[in-house]
């Protein structure tokens, strides 16, 4: 899903709660991002459009938080405790993702099988 | 040397190029006087090359000014005014001067009239004036240039020789046309030796072109020329203006010219000559005169008053028709040199000292004689008559040793330094009030200055009595200011720019000459106050103002880490910067995220401002000395140079202060950088870049590239300096209409390559500048190595923004334009990279001081072990340093899966 700067995105997203987990002095959700408007979204092996410069989720830890969440590689990442992912740098994406002080992030995320399942079922579309 | 790894940076630097002297009295009593002004200067400009190397660059430059004066006696008819009559008047049986007869012998009578006059130099005048006034009896005329060759050229020479050949058309005062060689004395009207000393205007306007065109080279120095001017006194404004080359003969000339006269004195003299007119009058003074003659062979200078100026006259026969009638005379005959010499020790001190005047006359601008001199073992004995009580003496034998301590000739200098000329001078300067001595003790001075050797001999004998006697009093500075008293200007005298000029060049000397300059006390507080005296009056485009700034540069030159004390302020930059710092830079390498890089460098500026505020070492006293140079209020200052001052060696020198101060890791420089931003000092040297002065541009850029060690700096200046920088770029084989050298192509790719470095936003910014086709023509073409590795540096890290490279892709380019063309490496990016850090950091460092550390890792370490700041991580020594370069480069290449955790910034991917 691509959108254009400055238009209105519209995507069909998947609310995903992390609880943090505790190593030694880290909180960690156990997964990785990859992209950022930083990046060359050339490089994004998930994304449709190459030209997406979105958040992506590029692997997951076995049995780690995301994982437990229902995180899925290649979920490109919208929104994070409400904040905007679609255009923000990767560390800054990094940044809201890793606040000492929050235990939990709350994601809306997106994915094909998503769109892919609710444009079978006709479904609604969550505005992000 | 240090010394020399200052200046180098800039041959261009020039700024360092003192310029050496300036013959000053050209005419004073009779015989001959000779002015050198030149010296040759050499000017270390400290600035840090581009490329990272430093190279001293020292720029001689020696003028010489000789005047030749000869006397003749003769009396000149006064009118009531004790000026000479008009011709129409009658002229009391006074002489008139051989010269006058030419006139009137080849033109008319109206030669000597009025016009004639205005021919006259204004020294001539000035001598006159007083003279005719004063001693009505015999006056001495001076003559200048006595060569017949010069003859031919024009008439119009110049009393006042300055070595035409010697110097460019710009300096018009100079008398080129005496040769001693061929013909001294012209007589000249009379000159009183109250006369003698003669008023010196300062003159800042004259010094200031002098410096302007002063290159790094030898050239002819402005001094000679300047001297001229002083001696014509505040009658000739206009020479300079009016032509370069020799402006005295041109202006002689009017009349003359046609007449062919040969003389520079009639020139000058001509105007106020007004007696000159009747035949008969001359042939009277030429009657007089051979008696004089005759007796003079047998002890020419034995005669304190007629004698000696015989001897001067024998010049040049052509010249003046006296003068021929003179020479006509078979007894007389001028001393040969041994005979010269012999006489400076003389039991009469008028021979010494006319001994003393012709030797300088015969030295000016002529090294063989110089040389003789000094096998002859003649200079010995004129530093000896420094000490000798009579003024005149002394005044003379000093103005022959700066004649002779001008040029390219170094063995003339170490020879007056191996007889304690230095002590004997500087022993003189305590001594005298007489500022023509004054001027000429420092004018020798200063053309000792220029060789390297010398340059720490008088920093030990004279540095601070140079600075208490001269550069203290003229700046204006006042050690207790007086309640009441308002401050005081500086005045922009001859004696402060022979001693500022001298300063200029010893400075260069490396770190001790610059540790001693700095901890001379009150010296650093005395340029400032002078220099901001110079702003207040905006009177900025002077040689003193040049010389000043100049030793400011210097003096600026690495004092992060030559200052006493400079370890102090390490760490707590370190600490600072290293908070902010870091984490930006690391993000940096993310590559360009628009806001997140921005609001970084935001963040970086309010630390510093922050930092300023809070972490700047409290003073509980106000700076003074050393500590003045680099505190953040020296910014404005050189701001406002740089906004007004019209001189390129003053803009670069301005320039390269700020380059050095920039430069380095410590909290002053952290300071300065964030001041030169908040004092709006970005758009002021960018603007410079389209400067036409190649050096002025070089040391803008690499400014800016210091400069750009702050973050937020970089932001601005990769927004708003690319377009001029790449602009200065050459395109292709083709150079650009400024035509740049080697060395400020290549000071701009390094400063480009630094801005671009870290921030892919700049280096969007450097694509629009359609700067690509330029940097690849440049890597393919350029016939210069360095400009080929400048530019194939800022290529590669252009192409290592991954995200760019749709863009690059479009406009046509591939891969291959961005690597290095002797290597290809695919993976010369990533790889490369390191490899590339390698030789440019070490560029880097020798240019800049900032630079100057490549192992940032290392400086880290030293200052933090000497701060005692352990803690601090790395961030900190990285966000100053070059450091980041390595940093983001190495974590580029690796970065595919790094734990975030520890790195933060991770362009591909993150752990969270």
């Amino acid at each position: 899903m691509s959108f254009v700067p400055g238009q209105p995105v519209t995507a069909v997203v998947e609310r995903v709660e992390i609880q943090k987990l505790r190593q030694g002095e880290n909180l960690i959700l156990g997964f990785s991002i990859g992209g950022g408007i930083d990046q060359d979204p050339g490089q994004n092996p998930f994304s449709e459009d190459k030209s997406d410069k979105g958040i992506y989720v590029t692997r997951i830890s076995p049995k780690g938080p995301a994982d437990l969440a229902g995180l899925k590689i290649g979920d490109k990442i919208m929104q994070v405790n409400g904040w905007d992912m679609t255009m923000v740098t990767h560390d800054q994406a990094r940044k809201k993702l890793t606040k000492k002080r929050e235990d939990v992030v709350r994601l809306l995320v997106t994915r094909k099988s998503l769109e892919e399942a609710v444009k079978q079922s006709k479904g609604c579309y969550h505005k992000p | 040397m240090p010394a020399e790894v200052k200046q180098e940076q800039s041959p261009s630097n020039a700024t360092s190029l003192a310029m050496m002297q300036e013959p000053q009295e050209v005419v004073e009593e009779t015989v001959t006087i000779e002015e050198d002004p030149g010296t040759p200067t050499s000017h270390v400009s400290v600035v840090t090359s581009d490329d990272g190397t430093t190279r001293r660059t020292e720029t001689k430059v020696t003028k010489m000014v000789k005047t030749v004066t000869t006397r003749t006696v003769r009396q000149v008819p006064l009118g009531p005014d004790g000026l000479p009559l008009p011709e129409g008047t009658s002229p009391l049986g006074s002489y008139t001067d051989s010269i006058d007869r030419r006139y009137l012998k080849n033109g008319s009578d109206r030669f000597i009239t009025p016009q004639a006059t205005s021919t006259l130099t204004r020294s001539y005048n000035n001598s006159y004036n007083d003279s005719y006034g004063e001693t009505p009896e015999s006056q001495y005329i001076r003559h200048y240039g006595l060569h017949d060759g010069y003859a031919d050229l024009t008439d119009n020479y110049g009393s006042l020789s300055r070595g035409v050949n010697f110097r460019p058309p710009r300096y018009p005062y100079m008398p080129n046309s005496y040769r001693p060689e061929n013909s001294y004395t012209l007589p000249i009207r009379k000159d009183d030796y109250g006369h003698v000393a003669q008023p010196q205007v300062p003159m800042g306007s004259s010094t200031v072109d002098l410096n302007r065109s002063q290159p790094e080279r030898f050239q002819p120095e402005p001094y000679g020329l300047e001297d001229d001017r002083r001696s014509l006194g505040p009658e000739e404004e206009e020479p300079y203006e009016l032509e370069p080359d020799y402006s005295t003969a041109n202006r002689r000339t009017l009349p003359g010219a046609n007449r062919g006269r040969t003389h520079r004195e009639p020139l000058r003299d001509g105007p106020r000559v007004r007696g000159y007119p009747d035949d008969p009058i001359e042939a009277e003074l030429i009657d007089e005169r051979h008696p004089y003659i005759h007796g003079m062979y047998s002890a020419p200078l034995a005669q304190p008053e007629r004698g000696s100026m015989a001897s001067l006259d024998r010049m040049g026969g052509r010249r003046s028709p006296s003068i021929d009638s003179i020479r006509k005379d078979p007894r007389w005959r001028d001393p040969d040199l041994p005979e010269v010499i012999a006489m400076l020790g003389h039991p009469i001190d008028p021979v010494k000292s006319n001994a003393a005047a012709y030797l300088q006359h015969l030295c000016y601008e002529n090294d063989k004689i110089k040389k003789d001199v000094r096998q002859l073992k003649g200079i010995p004995v004129l530093v000896g008559l420094l000490d000798h009580p009579k003024s005149e003496v002394h005044r003379k034998a000093c103005g022959a040793l700066r004649n002779i301590s001008y040029g390219k000739d170094n063995d003339n200098k170490v020879a007056i330094k191996n007889c304690d000329g230095i002590p004997a001078l500087i022993r003189l300067l305590r001594k005298t009030n007489d500022m023509e001595v004054r001027e000429l003790i420092t004018g020798t001075l200063w053309n000792l200055s220029s060789y390297e050797p010398l340059k720490m001999v008088i920093i030990n004998h004279g540095l601070q009595t140079l600075t208490n006697e001269v550069i203290i009093p003229h700046s204006g500075w006042e050690h207790e200011p007086n309640e009441d008293s308002k401050p005081r200007d500086a005045e922009w005298t001859t004696v402060f720019k022979n001693t500022s000029g001298c300063l200029r060049n010893v400075s260069s000397d490396g770190a001790e000459a610059r540790r001693r300059l700095r901890e001379c006390e009150g010296l650093v507080d005395a340029l400032l106050h002078a220099l901001q005296s110079a702003v207040g009056k905006k009177d900025m485009d002077n040689k003193s103002v040049e010389n000043c700034v100049c030793i400011m540069r210097n003096l600026s030159y690495h004092v992060h880490k030559e200052v006493p004390g400079a370890e102090k302020y390490q760490d707590p930059s370190v600490l600072q910067a290293p908070g902010s710092a870091g984490p930006q830079r690391k993000k940096k390498d993310d590559a360009g995220c628009f806001g997140g890089k921005k609001a970084k460098g935001r963040k970086n500026g309010e630390n510093d401002k922050s930092y300023d505020t809070l972490d700047l070492p409290k003073r509980t006293e106000p700076s003074k000395g050393f500590e003045l140079l680099y505190q953040p209020e020296v910014v404005r200052l050189y701001l406002s140079l740089l906004t007004e001052s019209q001189n390129y060696n003053t803009l670069e020198a301005a320039a390269g202060a700020l380059q050095n101060l920039s430069a380095g890791q410590w909290t002053w420089s952290n300071y300065i950088r964030a001041t030169v931003r908040k004092e709006k000092g970005l758009p002021i040297l960018v603007e410079l870049l389209r400067s036409d002065s190649d050096k002025v541009v070089r040391a803008v850029a690499i400014a800016l590239r210091n400069l750009s060690i702050d973050r937020r700096n970089k932001d601005l200046i990769g927004s708003y300096a690319m377009r001029d920088l790449v602009s200065n770029l050459p395109s292709g084989q083709q150079r650009p209409a400024k035509n740049l050298e080697e060395d400020t192509v290549v000071a701009i790719l390094n400063t480009i390559h630094e801005i671009v470095t870290d921030s892919s936003e700049n280096a969007r910014s450097l694509i629009q500048a359609q700067a690509i086709e330029k940097l690849v023509a440049i890597n393919r073409t350029s016939q210069s190595a360095r400009e080929t590795k400048a530019a194939s540096h800022v290529l590669q890290t252009v192409w290592s923004y991954k995200e760019l490279r749709n863009a690059l892709t479009k406009d046509g380019w591939n891969k291959s334009h961005f690597q290095p063309t002797v290597t290809a490496t695919p993976k010369a990016t990533k790889n490369g990279k390191p490899g590339y850090d390698d030789t440019t950091l070490p560029l880097m460092e020798k240019n800049q001081d900032g630079y100057s550390t490549i192992d940032q890792r290392d400086k880290d370490c030293k200052y933090k072990t000497g701060d005692g700041s352990v803690d601090l991580t790395e961030r900190e020594p990285l966000k100053n340093d070059t450091n980041r370069k390595h940093y983001i480069r190495s974590n580029r290449p690796a970065v595919s899966l790094v734990d975030a955790c520890d790195v933060k910034p991770q362009p591909v991917d993150s752990w969270v």
